[in-house]
C-alpha cells in the first residue's frame, strides 16, 4: 500500500510540474489531466469512492476538456506564458504563494478542529455512506435543493428571454 | 343611574371621538357644524356630571381599569381629581366654544376640521385623565397629530413651517421620556400613577426621570428657553387651533409638572425647583418685553402666553400650598382668558384679514360691544381685583413670597409689564381716531360671537368674585400633593 | 436500510406553497394568453388563492408545538407567526402586482411562479434548525428575488438593481457559507441543537458567528451591509419591494435569532454588544441618508434599512420578549410599509401624475383628489414614525421595552432619537400631500384599480388597528 501511495504521489508531482514547466499550453492541461487521476485514485485508496468518481468526472473530465476546449478554440500557439510580465506581479505573486503557504502550514501544525475528527472516520467517503447522509440524513435539504435548482432555472428562463414590452392600451 | 360605576371619564372621554366618527355620517356642512356642537356640547354637560358628587378629598375620583396588554403590563386607567378637574372641565367648555366660533369662517374641508377638532379634544382629555403612564405617553404624543393638521391644513402664511416645527420640536422633547417610563417599569413592575408614586425611586433614576420629563413638559408650557415654537405656531394656526393650543395645550405641560414631576421625582425635584423659579421668571419678563414690541396683535397674544405661564410655573417651582393651588387655578384663568384674547383677534381677523395694530384704531366708536368685550377680556387678564386673573396670580405670588420675596418681586414687575402690553394694544385697537377707511365699515359683533364669548365672561366673573368654589376642590388635591412630596424638598 | 419517513403535514403550508407555484407555471401551458383576455390573471388567482390557503393552514393547523422534520424544520411558534407575517406580506404585495405587473410585463406566470418561490425560501427559512437547509432555503428566496428585482426588463435602473443586488447577494451568502463550515468545524454538527449541545467555545465559533452576522446582515440590510439595498429596493418593481422589504426581513431575523441562541457557547455580551453597534449604526445611516432623498422609493429604501436597525433591537435584547417584540413589530411593518410601497406604486402608476418614479413631490396635493388615499398615506408615515395610537409606536414600545429590561437603555434611547429624526422626511412627505399645492402634471383622475384599492384598505386598518387590538395577544408568541 505505502509503496502505491508514493508511486501515486510521484505521478502527481510529475503532473503538477508538468502544468507549470510545460511551455505549450496543450501539454499543461494534459498535465493537469494526469495530476487529478493521480488523486482520484489517492481517494478511492482512501476509501472515499465516491469523491475519487467525482474527481474523475467531474474534474478529469468536465473541466479539462472545457480548457481544452478554450486552448484549442484560441489556437495552440499561444506566446510562451510567463513572458512580459511586470516585476511586481511576480513579487505578489511569490508572496500570496509564501502566505498561503505558511497559513498552510499552520494549519497542518495545529490539530484538527473536533468537529472535523468525524470526516476523517473509514468509509466515511463510500458511495453507500454518501447516499445515506443525503437521502436518509439529509434529505430535507436535498429536495430542497432541487427547489433551488428550479428557481434558478426558471429565474435563467426569465433573465435569457428576449424582452416583450406589454402593447399599449 | 349609579354614578358611582357608571363609566363616566369613559363617556367623556370617548364621547368626541363617536362624535368625530358620526361626522361622516352628514354630508351637508351644516349638519356637520350642528353635530359638532351637539356632541361638544354634550361632552361638557358629562364633564359637568363630575361635580355634584364630588368629595373633596384630594384623591382620584371615578377611577376606571381595565387590563389592555399582555408582555408589558400598561392598562387603560383612568381617574380625576382637585388637579385635573378644572382642566378637564376647561377643555370641554372651550371645545362648544372653537366650534361656534369656527361655524363660518371654516369653509374648506370642514369635515376634515371638525373631525380633527373633536379628536384633539379626546387626545387632551385623555392626557388629562390617564393615571397610566403610557396611556398617558399614547394621549400626550396623539395631540400632535390634529393640531399639526388643523395648524398646517388651516393656517396662515407659514403654516407649514409653524406646524413641522410644533411637532417636531414637542416629539423631540418627550421622545425620551418613554424610555424613562420604561426604566421605571423595569424598576417598580408597574406603569400607574398611584403606585410609582409610593414606589420610592432611587435617587438617580430620579434625577434623570426629572430631567427628561421636565424637558418634554417644559416645551410645552412653554418655559423659556424652549418657547420658539410657540410663536410661530400660534401666530400661524387658526384661531380655533390658537384657543386650543393656548388654552388647553400648554396646561398640559403645567399638569405634568404637577402630576407627574413633582410626587414621581420629589428628591430631584429639591435640585430642580429653584431652576424652574429662574427660569419661570426670565419667561415672564422676557415674554412681556417681547410683546411690549409686537405688531401683530396675535403675536402679542403669543408672547403674553409665555409670561402668563411663567407665572404659572412661578407657582409650581413654589411648591407650598398657595403657590400650587393659585398654578393651577391660573392654569384655568389663563385659559379662559386668553382663549378670549384669541378669539376676539380672529373676529377682528375675519373682518379684515390683517391683525397688525397700526392697521387699527377708534374701534371703540365703529364697534362698541366689541369693545366693551374686550376691555373686559383684557382686564380680566392684566388680573383686575373682581376678575379671574387677579385671583390667580395673586395666589401664585403670596406662595412665591412665602419661599422667595425675590421671586414674588419680579414677578410683580411682570403683572405690570401685563397691564403695560395689554393697554398698548387695546389703545391701538380701540382709541384713537377711527382714521382707516377700511375700519369704518365693520360690523359690530353678532349673536353667534356674542354667544362665544358669553361663557368666558361670565367665567371671569364667577372666579373672581367666588375663588372658594374652585380653591375648594382643588386645595386638597394639592394638600395630598405635599403632604407626600413636601417632607422630601423641606417645605 | 429503510427510507426514514417523513411527517409532512409539519410543513403543509410551504408544500402549498410550492404546489402553487408548478400549478402558475402550468397554469400557462394550460390557458394560452392569446385564448381570451378574461383569464390573463389567472396566474395571479391562483397564486393568491394559494397564499391564501398556506395562511389558513397555518393559522388552523392545531398547536406548532415545536416537533421537526428529521431535525433540519421545525414547527415551533417563532416559524408559526413568522409563516403569517411572510404570507400576509405577500399577499398584499401580490394584491399590488395584480395592476401593476400589466404595465411593464407579459410573463405572468414566470413572475407569479418566482414570487411564490420566494415565498417558499423565506417560510423554509423559518422553520430551518439545521446549517445547510437554512442556506439553501436562503438561497432560494435570495435567487427568485434577484430575478424579480431586475423583472422590468424594459428599464435600465432595474436591471442595474438586480445585478447589484446578486452580486452583492452571492457575496454574502458566501460569507454565511463559511461561518456555517466554521460552526461545522468547531462543532462537527450542522442541526443548530446539535451545536448548542456541543458548548464549544473558542475561535471557530466566535469567527462563525462573525461570519454569520455578516452574512444575514447582508440579507437584512444592516449597515455597513446595507450598500445594495437602496438601489435594488429603488429598481425593483415596486410591489416586489414592498414584498421583499418585509419578507425577507422577517425570515433573516427569525435565522439569525435561531442561530445566535444555538451560539449559545459565545458569550452574551460579544455577540449582543457587536449587534447593538450594527444595530445604532443602521438606524442613524439609515435615517440621516433618507432625510437627503428626492425619490419616494428611495426614501423608503432608507427608511426600511432604518427599520432594520429597529427590529435588530430585539434581537439584541436576547430574551423571549425581545424576540416576541421583533415579530409583533414585524406584523405593523408588513402592515405600515406595504402600504406607503403600495401608495408609491399607486403614484408611479403611467398616466396617474405621469410620474415613472414617484418624487417625493408625486404625493403632493393628494389630499385635495384622492382624500383617503392622503389619509391612508399619512397614517402609514405616522405609524413608521412611531406615533400613537398607531401599529408603528406599539412595535417601537415593545422593541424599546425589551432593550431596557436587558439592560440596553442608552439603545433604546438611539432608537427614540432616531424615531425624532424620521419624523422629518415622513412629516415632508405628509405636507405635500396635505398642505402644498397639487404638482402640475397632476391633472389625472383615474379610477383606481380594485385590488390595489383593497391593498391600501388593509394595511390602512392593519396600521390603525393592529397596535390597538394585538396588545392583549402580545405576549409568549415565540416561546
Amino acid at each position: 500500500m505505502p509503496l502505491l501511495f508514493a508511486a501515486l504521489a510521484l505521478i502527481a508531482l510529475v503532473g503538477a510540474a508538468g502544468v507549470l514547466l510545460s511551455r505549450n499550453p496543450v501539454y499543461s492541461a494534459l498535465s493537469l489531466l494526469l495530476n487529478f487521476v493521480a488523486f482520484a485514485v489517492m481517494y478511492v485508496m482512501l476509501s472515499a469512492q465516491f469523491l475519487g468518481v467525482v474527481q474523475i468526472i467531474v474534474y478529469a473530465g468536465a473541466i479539462v476538456v472545457l480548457f481544452l476546449f478554450v486552448v484549442m478554440l484560441i489556437g495552440g500557439n499561444l506566446p510562451a506564458l510567463g513572458r512580459g510580465r511586470r516585476a511586481y506581479v511576480r513579487a505578489a505573486g511569490v508572496i500570496l504563494a509564501a502566505l498561503f503557504l505558511l497559513a498552510l502550514l499552520f494549519g497542518l501544525a495545529r490539530p484538527l478542529p473536533n468537529g472535523l475528527a468525524a470526516v476523517g472516520a473509514p468509509d466515511g467517503g463510500s458511495v453507500q455512506a454518501l447516499g445515506l447522509a443525503l437521502y436518509v440524513d439529509h434529505i430535507v435539504p436535498f429536495e430542497l435543493a432541487s427547489i433551488l435548482l428550479l428557481t434558478a432555472m426558471l429565474g435563467g428562463i426569465v433573465l435569457a428571454r428576449r424582452y416583450q414590452a406589454p402593447p399599449k392600451d | 343611574m349609579d354614578l358611582t360605576t357608571f363609566p363616566l371619564l369613559s363617556l367623556i372621554l370617548w364621547l368626541p371621538v363617536l362624535g368625530a366618527l358620526a361626522l361622516f355620517l352628514f354630508a351637508d356642512a351644516r349638519s356637520i357644524r350642528v353635530t359638532a356642537l351637539v356632541v361638544t356640547l354634550l361632552d361638557f354637560a358629562a364633564s359637568l356630571l363630575l361635580l355634584p358628587r364630588w368629595t373633596p378629598d384630594g384623591s382620584m375620583h371615578y377611577q376606571e381599569v381595565l387590563a389592555w396588554a399582555a408582555g408589558l403590563d400598561f392598562r387603560y386607567h383612568l381617574g380625576v381629581d382637585g388637579i385635573s378637574l378644572w382642566l378637564v372641565l376647561l377643555t370641554t367648555l372651550l371645545g362648544p366654544i372653537v366650534v361656534l366660533f369656527s361655524w363660518r369662517n371654516v369653509t374648506e374641508n370642514v369635515r376634515s376640521f371638525f373631525f380633527l377638532l373633536l379628536i384633539q379634544q379626546a387626545g387632551m382629555l385623555g392626557v388629562f385623565l390617564s393615571l397610566d403612564l403610557i396611556l398617558f405617553f399614547i394621549f400626550w404624543e396623539f395631540t400632535l397629530i390634529p393640531m399639526y393638521f388643523l395648524i398646517g391644513q388651516w393656517g396662515s402664511g407659514r403654516r407649514v413651517y409653524a406646524a413641522t416645527k410644533f411637532f417636531l420640536y414637542t416629539m423631540a422633547g418627550s421622545a425620551l421620556m418613554l424610555v424613562v417610563i420604561l426604566l421605571l417599569y423595569f424598576q417598580t413592575g408597574s406603569f400607574n400613577w398611584l403606585t410609582l408614586k409610593e414606589a420610592g425611586l432611587d435617587r438617580t433614576l430620579q434625577f434623570w426621570g426629572f430631567l427628561t420629563f421636565a424637558l418634554a413638559f417644559a416645551i410645552k408650557v412653554p418655559m423659556f428657553p424652549f418657547h420658539t415654537w410657540l410663536p410661530d405656531a400660534h401666530v400661524e394656526a387658526p384661531t380655533a387651533g390658537s384657543v386650543i393650543l393656548a388654552g388647553v395645550l400648554l396646561k398640559m405641560g403645567v399638569y405634568g409638572f404637577l402630576r407627574f414631576c413633582l410626587p414621581l421625582f420629589p428628591q430631584a425635584t429639591a435640585i430642580f425647583l429653584p431652576w424652574i423659579a429662574g427660569l419661570a421668571i426670565v419667561g415672564i419678563l422676557y415674554g412681556s418685553l417681547t410683546a411690549l414690541v409686537q405688531k401683530d396683535v396675535k403675536s402679542l397674544v403669543a408672547y403674553s402666553s409665555i409670561a402668563h405661564l411663567g407665572f404659572v410655573m412661578l407657582g409650581v417651582a413654589s411648591m407650598n400650598e398657595q403657590g400650587l393651588s393659585g398654578a393651577v387655578l391660573q392654569s384655568v384663568n389663563h385659559g379662559l382668558s386668553t382663549g378670549a384674547l384669541f378669539l376676539m383677534v380672529g373676529m377682528i381677523y375675519d373682518r379684515r384679514h390683517t391683525r397688525l395694530l397700526a392697521e387699527f384704531g377708534g374701534l371703540w366708536r365703529q364697534m362698541p360691544v366689541y369693545s366693551a368685550l374686550f376691555m373686559v377680556v383684557v382686564m380680566a387678564s392684566v388680573g383686575l381685583p373682581g376678575l379671574n386673573g387677579f385671583v390667580g396670580e395673586f395666589t401664585i405670588l403670596l406662595g412665591a413670597f412665602r419661599v422667595n420675596p425675590l421671586w414674588a418681586a419680579l414677578g410683580t414687575l411682570g403683572v405690570i409689564l401685563a397691564a403695560w402690553y395689554l393697554l398698548a394694544a387695546v389703545r391701538g385697537l380701540l382709541h384713537g381716531p377711527l382714521d382707516n377707511p377700511a375700519n369704518q365699515h365693520l360690523a359690530d359683533l353678532d349673536r353667534r360671537e356674542v354667544l362665544v364669548l358669553a361663557p368666558l365672561v361670565l367665567l371671569f366673573f364667577l372666579i373672581g368674585l367666588f375663588p372658594a368654589l374652585f380653591f375648594d376642590k382643588i386645595t386638597p388635591a394639592v394638600e395630598l400633593l405635599l403632604r407626600d412630596v413636601g417632607p422630601v424638598i423641606g417645605r | 436500510m429503510s427510507l426514514p419517513t417523513l411527517d409532512f403535514s409539519l410543513i403543509l403550508p410551504e408544500l402549498v406553497v410550492l404546489i402553487t407555484a408548478l400549478l402558475v407555471l402550468i397554469a400557462d401551458l394550460l390557458w394560452p394568453r392569446a385564448a381570451s383576455r378574461g383569464r390573463e390573471q389567472a396566474p395571479a388567482v391562483l397564486a393568491l388563492a394559494g397564499l391564501i390557503l398556506a395562511g389558513l393552514l397555518t393559522l388552523l393547523a392545531g398547536e406548532w408545538s415545536g416537533a421537526t422534520l428529521q431535525g433540519m424544520l421545525v414547527a415551533d411558534a417563532l416559524a408559526r407567526y413568522l409563516n403569517l407575517v411572510v404570507l400576509l406580506a405577500a399577499a398584499l404585495g401580490l394584491l399590488l402586482s395584480w395592476s401593476y405587473l400589466p404595465h411593464f410585463s407579459t410573463q405572468r406566470s414566470e413572475y407569479y411562479a418566482l414570487y411564490l418561490l420566494a415565498v417558499a425560501g423565506m417560510l423554509f427559512l423559518g422553520k430551518s434548525i439545521e446549517l445547510i437547509t437554512l442556506f439553501v432555503s436562503l438561497e432560494i428566496l435570495s435567487i427568485a428575488l434577484y430575478v424579480l428585482t431586475g423583472f422590468h426588463r424594459g428599464q435600465l435602473a432595474g436591471g442595474e438593481a438586480a445585478l447589484k443586488y446578486f452580486l452583492l447577494g452571492a457575496f454574502s451568502s458566501g460569507f454565511l457559507l463559511y461561518g456555517a463550515a466554521l460552526f461545522y468545524a468547531a462543532t462537527g454538527a450542522t442541526r443548530l441543537a446539535d451545536i448548542a449541545a456541543q458548548n464549544a467555545g473558542g475561535f471557530y465559533m466566535l469567527a462563525g458567528l462573525a461570519l454569520f452576522l455578516v452574512g444575514l446582515g447582508f440579507k437584512l440590510a444592516v449597515a455597513p451591509f446595507h450598500m445594495w439595498a437602496p438601489d435594488a429596493y429603488q429598481g425593483a418593481p415596486t410591489p416586489v419591494t414592498a414584498f421583499m422589504s418585509v419578507g425577507t426581513k422577517a425570515a433573516a431575523l427569525v435565522a439569525l435569532f435561531r442561530v445566535v441562541q444555538a451560539a449559545g457557547s459565545v458569550p452574551v455580551g460579544v455577540w449582543a454588544t457587536a449587534l447593538a453597534f450594527l444595530s445604532l449604526l443602521t438606524m442613524t445611516l439609515g435615517n440621516l441618508a433618507a432625510l437627503r432623498q428626492s425619490s419616494l422609493k428611495r426614501m423608503l429604501a432608507y427608511s426600511s434599512i432604518a427599520h432594520a436597525g429597529y427590529l435588530l433591537v430585539g434581537v439584541v435584547a436576547g430574551t423571549a420578549a425581545g424576540f416576541d417584540a421583533v415579530l409583533f413589530y414585524l406584523f405593523a411593518y408588513a402592515f405600515m410599509n406595504i402600504g406607503a410601497f403600495a401608495i408609491a406604486s399607486l403614484l408611479e402608476r403611467p398616466g396617474f401624475y405621469a410620474v415613472q418614479d414617484a418624487g417625493i413631490h408625486a404625493a403632493d396635493g393628494l389630499f385635495g383628489r384622492r382624500p383617503w388615499l392622503a389619509v391612508a398615506m399619512a397614517m402609514f408615515m405616522l405609524s413608521l414614525a412611531g406615533i400613537p395610537p398607531l401599529a408603528g409606536f406599539f412595535g417601537k414600545l415593545y422593541l424599546f421595552a425589551a432593550a431596557v429590561e436587558s439592560g440596553w437603555a442608552w439603545l433604546a434611547v438611539a432608537g427614540v432619537l432616531n424615531s425624532v429624526i424620521s419624523a422629518y422626511y415622513y412629516l415632508r412627505v405628509v405636507v405635500g400631500m396635505f398642505m402644498a399645492e397639487p404638482s402640475a402634471s397632476a391633472h389625472l383622475r383615474l379610477p383606481l384599480p380594485a385590488s390595489a384599492t383593497l391593498a391600501v384598505a388593509l394595511t390602512a386598518l392593519g396600521t390603525l388597528l393592529f397596535g390597538l387590538l394585538a396588545t392583549p395577544w402580545f405576549q409568549g408568541i415565540s416561546r
